[in-house]
């Protein structure tokens, strides 16, 4: 009898694990790594399923590199503090991000530093160093 | 005092629960936890063709990549609809009719309730077949039929157009919401399987519009999930 209160209350208090399906997994992404860039906004993109970050990046010789920055959806970002306007064409800006595990210049942004000093991740949760 | 408890209590023994809002992804522990979820036991040849889909998808991710399982912008579709991420649902009840819009993707589920189900072969196979609706007790009991073969199924697991899926909807407390899903499938299932959603209320929430329109994400040649980058 005690044996089954005990499982049974073991039962009651396990965590049940939901299975929540994501968009798509961050595998592409090396989430172990952190690449730190400074450059120019050439756009902002502020759509589903993804928001995006286009930026110049200039090298110590004043090469340009352009890289792609991917964010969340709109939804996760505006509860962490991002607005649809945030970010315009030729604002600096410093990213911190997952580069892609191909080499390309990509990568999840971890947390972007604005012009003002303000300091955005990528929703909540999300990499957000304040 | 008395009178009124008792009053209170048989009427959330036998009338039916207001479940309208936004609900959001959760997990429960405690009292409140539902029960884990039953296995996944499928008749052959689909354990084959699925422990072979769960092996491309596990080695992909050792190469550091995804294995495309569903087109990136297509919908779920019930039940795998109900949770995408930590996108929330939003419940709109009214005596006639439930409905469910869920953030991700904005798909749409319509409940009929009190209206009898139409026979599984008569229902245009479609992501969100044919639901009805019914009150036990506290509980909207919900069956679902006519679910494409094509829709993703729960786990990925392979599902025919003989599936049909029942769910229980409760509040066992005011800022929770269970939606237990039995999913049963002579073709491809050995015995039924069910788990338990679990969400917490969002009170005032307003739902974010979700149009999957600058999807740059694309399926390669060999079903891999690439990332299109932008040289500008």
């Amino acid at each position: 009898m005690c044996k089954k209160i005990i499982l049974g209350l073991l039962a009651a208090c396990a965590i049940v694990a939901i299975p929540v399906r994501a968009h798509h997994s961050f595998v592409m992404f090396e989430t172990a790594k952190q690449t730190t860039l400074a450059g120019t906004v050439t756009s902002f993109e502020w759509t589903n399923p993804h928001c995006y970050i286009e930026i110049d990046v200039k090298d110590a010789a004043g090469a340009v590199k352009h890289w792609s920055v991917e964010l969340g959806s709109p939804s996760i970002l505006q509860q962490g503090g991002w607005k649809f306007n945030t970010l315009k064409k030729g604002a600096e800006i410093t990213v911190t991000l997952n580069p892609l595990k191909n080499g390309n210049p990509g990568g999840l942004l971890v947390q972007a530093t604005l012009a003002d000093g303000k300091k955005l991740g990528n929703g909540p949760g999300r990499g957000a160093q304040k | 005092m008395k009178l009124f408890a008792f009053v209170v209590f048989t009427s959330a023994c036998f009338a039916q629960v207001d479940l309208s809002g936004a609900w959001a992804p959760s997990r429960a522990t405690g009292p409140s936890a539902p029960a884990p979820p039953t296995p996944i036991l499928l008749k052959a040849p689909y354990k084959a063709a699925y422990d072979e889909l769960q092996a491309k998808i596990r080695a992909a991710s050792a190469r550091g990549e995804q294995y495309a399982v569903k087109g990136l912008c297509s919908p779920y579709g019930v039940p795998t609809m109900m949770t995408v991420a930590s996108y929330p649902a939003e419940i709109i009840q009214t005596p006639k009719q439930i409905t469910i819009v869920t953030e991700a993707f904005s798909e749409v589920r319509r409940i009929f309730m009190g209206k009898t189900q139409t026979p599984i072969d008569d229902v245009p196979p479609g992501y969100y077949g044919r639901s009805v609706g019914r009150w036990d007790k506290d509980t909207l009991v919900v069956d679902t039929v006519g679910i494409k073969t094509t829709a993703p199924g729960y786990q990925n697991m392979p599902h025919s157009d003989q599936m049909r899926i029942t769910e229980r909807f409760r509040r066992p407390t005011p800022e929770t919401l269970h939606d237990q899903i039995t999913i049963e499938d002579p073709i491809t299932l050995e015995q039924p399987v069910t788990y338990t959603l679990v969400f917490r209320l969002l009170a005032d929430y307003e739902m974010v519009e979700f149009v999957c329109d600058n999807n740059r994400e694309y399926i390669d040649e060999n079903n891999i999930v690439r990332l299109k980058l932008h040289d500008k």
